[in-house]
């Protein structure tokens, strides 16, 4: 597919320049500009280019040994931006395709055995980018690249995953650089417009971090952890290619380095947020097996405690500073 | 002597009151919405016109949840949120709150209340502080003194719809709830229910979900005639697509009506407020920031994307939504068209007025 899209612009406005040149001393400026500039729009190019990539590379050597670095890299990329639920990503569905999780029924699995023994024209990119969602995305990639059994590669299948996970991301990356882009930067443009005004945008990228932080500790750690007496270590994220961690490790670092573009002056919130880190960084149980021992389910409690805390202050200082606060239906409705 | 003193003045005051003219909706201003809203750190009630100018705005002394309007009388009642210890009676003429109603011991009103047709009755969804057992609370609305009550048939009720012949609707939502702090205390075991209840109270008629949707709570409501369409709020596994929306005609079993498949995943399992003007029903989630719209017979049309709508109801000129922002949309099947803004977060319900 052809990508007649223009590269990123630099939307940073002719009257900041001029006063970040005369104010030489002021801090650096950050508000939702630079959190467009230098953390989503650079987000999904790289997760663009990263399943670019896996494609390419699925074309040329479709073996699961030669393809699981272009998946992690893949995912890592992914996880730069997997907090933000906003704008194109949400289109068509296209964040649940991209991570289908969690799948509690298998039917990712259902679905592509549906795909395997079926009629091989459901493979070709316009077919397949009609196919059942949970089929698809990377966690589809990775049953097929993490096989339960040892299997031939279904190659046909992991192809047609990889090249419709690729068209996807470039999807995402083009509407927010012709589009998207230009809505947050100019809230208020027309009277439809997806944004309003400036506090619209804050509200709305505050809002993902309040709701990443919630995903992280409720989903990510509380499914695996379930209840004291029936811990679930089968359902960490990603366990099959013992990502379950790092996972939530690059969530945290993902989430830290979008703050700082927000606001210079959060320093509660990044000491929450580098606490939570150092905890995952230390923690050695990757794909959080230790949930169904009393000292390792301490261990990922500890985790998930430090992350409400981050969501706490978030909360609090961050909205302060920001002059928002969550949502008032989407936070608490009825 | 001062016992009688009192009684005497309390019954002179009460005359004045009944032959004092009270205001009528058209005194002040004709709105056609109620809704409640967040403005600052200070909770308010605002009637609306159809295009959305607030006409007034009375403060209330915390979160409201929703509201009744008085059929003729400028009078309403704002709901505390649930569990709520408090309903008030405010005269919007002058914002005065004329009564504070108080559930009888042991009782919680739980976010939801109708007037009957005349005005001469009002009904409040109600629970039993222990256990969550529903009840209809009813007062007479001359002194708004409690008159009786019913059951509901269900657990945790929350919305409830007086049909057009007398009978009342009531959307047992099936969670029982911590009476102290909101807490959902029976998640794995939840049954929710739709009981029409007749006018004299008898239950005539309950509607189930099939067992496997016993966690899709049913909270709001909206008439479509005598055909109850209802909205739910699924409690199950986040990752299951499950409808959020209802119909039911009383004497067949009720339908649900999937969302289309990929809006489905949109609307994050959660319907928040339901509504149906010109063959339209639409339903908002805002957690999902979208609102879906169907046919009347349940077929899904399209959706609309916006952050945090709630508020939707049928107002004169058709569908209109309120979100967090302050924006109060007009709502078709092309899209959302802003009529107002205003410097303030609506809250999750938006009240129409009979016409």
């Amino acid at each position: 597919m052809p990508h007649p899209f223009p590269k990123p612009k630099a939307p940073m406005p002719r009257i900041r320049l001029a006063l970040c040149l005369t104010l030489i001393a002021a801090p650096a400026w950050a508000d939702y500009p630079e959190t467009l500039r230098d953390h989503i729009l650079p987000g999904y190019a790289a997760f663009a280019a990263a399943t670019a990539d896996l494609a390419a590379a699925a074309q040329a050597d479709c073996t699961a040994e030669a393809l699981r670095p272009a998946y992690h890299a893949a995912f890592d990329a992914w996880q730069g931006v997997a907090h933000l639920r906003l704008g194109p990503v949400e289109e068509d569905g296209r964040d649940r395709i991209i991570a289908y999780w969690p799948d509690p029924k298998g039917l990712g699995q259902t679905q592509q055995d549906a795909l395997l023994s079926g009629d091989p024209a459901a493979l070709e990119p316009a077919a397949f980018a009609k196919a059942s969602i949970a089929a698809r995305g990377l966690f589809g990639m990775e049953r097929l690249l993490y096989p339960v059994a040892p299997t031939v590669p279904p190659c046909a299948l992991i192809r047609a995953t990889a090249t419709d996970l690729a068209r996807i991301a470039a999807v995402v990356d083009a509407e927010w650089q012709i589009g998207y882009a230009d809505a947050m930067l100019t809230p208020g443009a027309t009277p439809d417009a997806p944004f309003q005004t400036g506090p619209d945008v804050r509200q709305a990228l505050f809002t993902q971090l309040a709701f990443g932080l919630e995903k992280l500790a409720d989903q990510q750690l509380g499914r695996p952890l379930g209840q004291p007496s029936l811990p679930h270590p089968d359902r960490a994220q990603a366990l099959a290619s013992g990502r379950s961690l790092r996972n939530v490790l690059l969530s945290l670092q993902a989430m830290r380095a979008m703050v700082e573009t927000l606001t210079p002056d959060a320093p509660q919130t990044i000491a929450a947020f580098d606490r939570a880190i150092t905890l995952a960084e230390k923690l050695e149980d990757p794909i959080f097996a230790g949930v169904a021992t009393p000292s390792g389910r301490l261990k990922v409690e500890i985790l998930q405690q430090a992350i409400q805390r981050t969501r706490e202050i978030v909360g609090d200082e961050l909205a302060r500073e920001l002059d928002t606060d969550i949502s008032l239906n989407a936070g608490d409705g009825d | 002597m001062a016992p009688l003193k009192t009684g005497r003045r309390a019954f002179l005051a009460g005359m004045i009151a009944a032959t004092l003219p009270r205001a009528s909706w058209a005194d002040v201003g004709a709105p056609a919405f109620l809704a409640a809203a967040k403005a600052g750190t200070e909770y308010e009630l605002h009637g609306l016109s159809a295009t959305g100018d607030s006409l007034f705005a009375l403060p209330l002394p915390a979160r409201g949840h929703a509201a009744a309007a008085h059929p003729t009388r400028a009078e309403a009642v704002a709901f505390a949120r649930r569990p709520g210890t408090y309903a008030l009676v405010i005269t919007c003429l002058t914002g005065r709150i004329s009564h504070r109603l108080t559930p009888p011991e042991g009782r919680q009103f739980n976010g939801h209340g109708a007037y009957s047709a005349d005005g001469a009755l009002l009904m409040t969804s109600e629970v039993i502080a222990d256990g969550s057992a529903g009840r209809i609370g009813l007062w007479e609305t001359e002194t708004y003194t409690r008159v009786n009550e019913w059951q509901t048939g269900g657990i945790g009720p929350h919305d409830l719809k007086l049909r057009p012949d007398g009978r009342l609707i009531v959307a047992n939502g099936g969670i029982q709830t911590d009476p102290s702090d909101r807490s959902k205390l029976n998640l794995d075991t939840m049954r929710p229910n739709l009981a029409l209840l007749s006018t004299t109270g008898e239950i005539d008629e309950i509607a189930e979900l099939p067992k496997d949707l016993w966690p899709n709570s049913i909270r709001h409501l909206a008439l479509i005639g005598n055909q109850i369409a209802f909205a739910m709020q699924w409690e199950g596994d986040r990752s299951e697509d499950v409808p959020q929306l209802g119909l039911w005609q009383p004497g067949q079993p009720a339908r649900l009506c999937p969302t289309d498949p990929i809006d489905a995943l949109t609307m994050k399992g959660y319907a928040g407020s339901i509504a149906s003007a010109d063959g339209l029903l639409a339903l908002t989630s805002a957690p999902g920031g979208a609102l879906a719209l169907f046919t009347t017979d349940g077929t899904p049309i399209t959706l609309h994307r916006s952050p945090d709508l709630s508020g939707v109801a049928a107002g004169p000129g058709g569908l209109v939504a309120t979100d967090g922002t302050g924006t109060i949309w007009a709502v078709n099947r092309d899209g959302l068209r802003p009529l107002a803004r205003h410097p303030v977060a609506w809250d999750n319900h938006l009240i129409a007025l009979r016409a």
